[in-house]
């Protein structure tokens, strides 16, 4: 974390964090109730705010970004987290048997492009792999939403798009620990090593949330929401700092204990968890936007809008795929094929990671133009197929 | 009546089937308490013409208006909480399998593991029935065990 530097406690600097603080705040609540008044996803907007506030702006913030960087690191974990909560274990390996063949087509038609993309810009091999995964991860929260608000959740073909979603989350499971230790870039065998005792704990993490999920979740459980939260919290942080430590990345640690909590625990978790999920998501979305100059997005607009125009396309053919085999009609078809098309929190999330330990300088503002273009193209077209 | 189940992961469960009048009809269980009633479409078959979200209670108050009981609630949530364990009602028809015959008769707990721990008849339950327990055409057993002892049992009570 952030070494304060000297003068930051002093008493005008609390009080400039604090007025900032509370701006971007401010600015996060009014991006959002805009974003409900248009019917869009608010994490397009978050992140035109942070580029809005960010580097070479007339607004751009001083004393409060070392905090709001803070507030985003605990936003990523949070967002793995509760991905992780998502899914019980039940119904990830239920997916995992009955959605692997549909799971193995949406990797390959959707994490290819992104990878031959990024080849193609130029890049390095772990910036075309993670520009692969940007492209290939479909935003559940977008579009669980999407669907909630247009009642589409008793539609025949949602099974199919959200058995879809759950393999994604099995994916994400070891994609992210892969890409946490290529992101380390040490020789090859060194790598492949760490990728073996990534994937190891992974397992071992799965193994423990599919025998003993019952009994750790009965052992944690609290009737006080608030010992429920510290318990909650405590070891999330507690998993994220050592899994960062041994150099595979926060996110993932904070990710496996969600996935090992299931039950009464989880459920609970969620709802308590949710809003704290948004307040610092939100951070991690402006703090994403913030360190990007605006200047650099002309230069990568055209490649971003052609791999999104091909990622579209791309998913569609997934989805329309994914329907037709499920056996459902022409018209649940095309709407389970625009249903995976947003694409969001997960692709900014993979592109922090690729930022943070400064693979590409392009990848930022590539990510934005692609996740800006998909997430709202995408939610439109979710919303106008019907 | 055939129901269809397709789990919604992070959602909960859809049942859906067709009424004998032909009208194609669904509910969400939702993890929590909150329940949807779904009315499917004739033109397009995987869309919804209606969904009705029900809170808890709302749903507790159709339920009593449709005249049946919570027990069967209750035993969905309580299946997807334990795991490995199957519970699942019986329905016996006439002339089939045990009616007419007593529980030990159809050595169920000897040869499956699964046990018959209540029935059902005329809207009355009979908790913790004993093996000479005589079995009638239109009981309906609750049969609990494991997943491959409750489908050994539940052939066995009506083929």
């Amino acid at each position: 974390m952030s070494v304060p530097v000297p003068g930051v406690l002093a008493v005008s600097s609390v009080s400039t964090v604090l007025i900032e603080l509370g701006a971007v705040l401010l600015v996060l609540a009014l991006s959002g109730r805009l974003a409900a008044r248009v019917g869009l996803p608010s994490i397009p907007l978050y992140l035109l705010a942070g580029l809005a506030m960010g580097e070479g702006s007339p607004i751009a913030l001083q004393a409060s970004t070392s905090f709001i960087g803070i507030g985003a690191d605990l936003g990523v974990v949070l967002l793995l987290l509760l991905l992780g909560l998502e899914y019980t274990p039940d119904e990830l390996s239920a997916g995992m048997r009955s959605t692997w063949r549909a799971g193995v087509v949406d990797l390959g038609a959707n994490f290819t492009p992104g990878l031959v993309g990024g080849l193609l810009l130029g890049w390095g091999g772990v910036a075309s792999f993670l520009l692969g995964g940007i492209t290939y991860i479909t935003s559940s929260g977008v579009v669980a939403k999407l669907l909630a608000d247009l009642e589409r959740l008793g539609n025949r073909e949602t099974g199919t798009v959200l058995s879809l979603l759950v393999m994604e989350d099995i994916v994400m499971a070891v994609y992210l620990p892969v890409a946490g230790v290529l992101l380390v870039g040490s020789s090859f065998t060194d790598a492949s090593l760490s990728v073996l005792l990534a994937l190891a704990v992974v397992a071992a993490a799965l193994m423990v949330a599919f025998r003993l999920g019952t009994h750790v979740s009965r052992l944690l459980d609290s009737s006080s929401p608030e010992l429920l939260l510290l318990t909650i919290l405590g070891f999330t942080f507690l998993a994220a700092g050592i899994a960062d430590k041994a150099r595979v990345s926060a996110a993932v640690g904070a990710f496996l204990i969600g996935v090992m909590l299931s039950g009464q625990i989880a459920v609970k978790g969620r709802e308590l968890l949710a809003p704290i999920r948004d307040v610092f998501g939100g951070l991690f979305f402006i703090f994403f936007g913030l360190r990007i100059d605006p200047a650099e997005l002309p230069p990568v607009l055209l490649p971003a809008v052609a791999l999104g125009v091909v990622t579209a396309a791309t998913k569609v053919g997934t989805g329309w795929w994914a329907a037709r085999r499920a056996g459902i009609g022409v018209r649940g078809r095309r709407r389970a094929a625009a249903a995976l098309v947003p694409r969001g929190e997960f692709s900014i999330v993979i592109a922090g990671l690729g930022t943070a330990a400064g693979v590409e300088g392009e990848l930022g503002p590539v990510t934005a133009c692609y996740v800006l273009l998909l997430a709202i193209g995408g939610s439109l077209a979710v919303r106008f197929v019907r | 009546m055939e129901l269809f189940e397709t789990p919604l992961p992070g959602v909960g469960v859809r049942y859906e089937f067709t009424s004998a009048a032909g009208d194609r009809f669904g509910v969400i269980v939702r993890r929590d308490a909150r329940r949807e009633l779904l009315i499917y479409d004739d033109d397009d078959p995987d869309a919804c013409r209606a969904t009705v979200s029900l809170t808890g209670e709302e749903a507790a108050a159709v339920v009593e208006l449709l005249g049946g009981s919570k027990v069967t609630e209750r035993l969905s949530d309580l299946r997807h909480e334990v795991e490995g364990l199957s519970i699942e009602w019986v329905q016996l028809e006439a002339g089939s399998g045990l009616a007419g015959r007593t529980i030990g008769d159809g050595r169920i707990r000897t040869d499956t593991g699964a046990s018959v721990v209540a029935v059902i008849r005329d809207d009355r339950s009979i908790p913790g029935p004993g093996p000479d327990f005589r079995l009638e055409a239109g009981d309906v057993a609750l049969v609990v065990g494991s997943i491959e002892g409750v489908e050994a049992a539940r052939r066995r009570l009506t083929a």
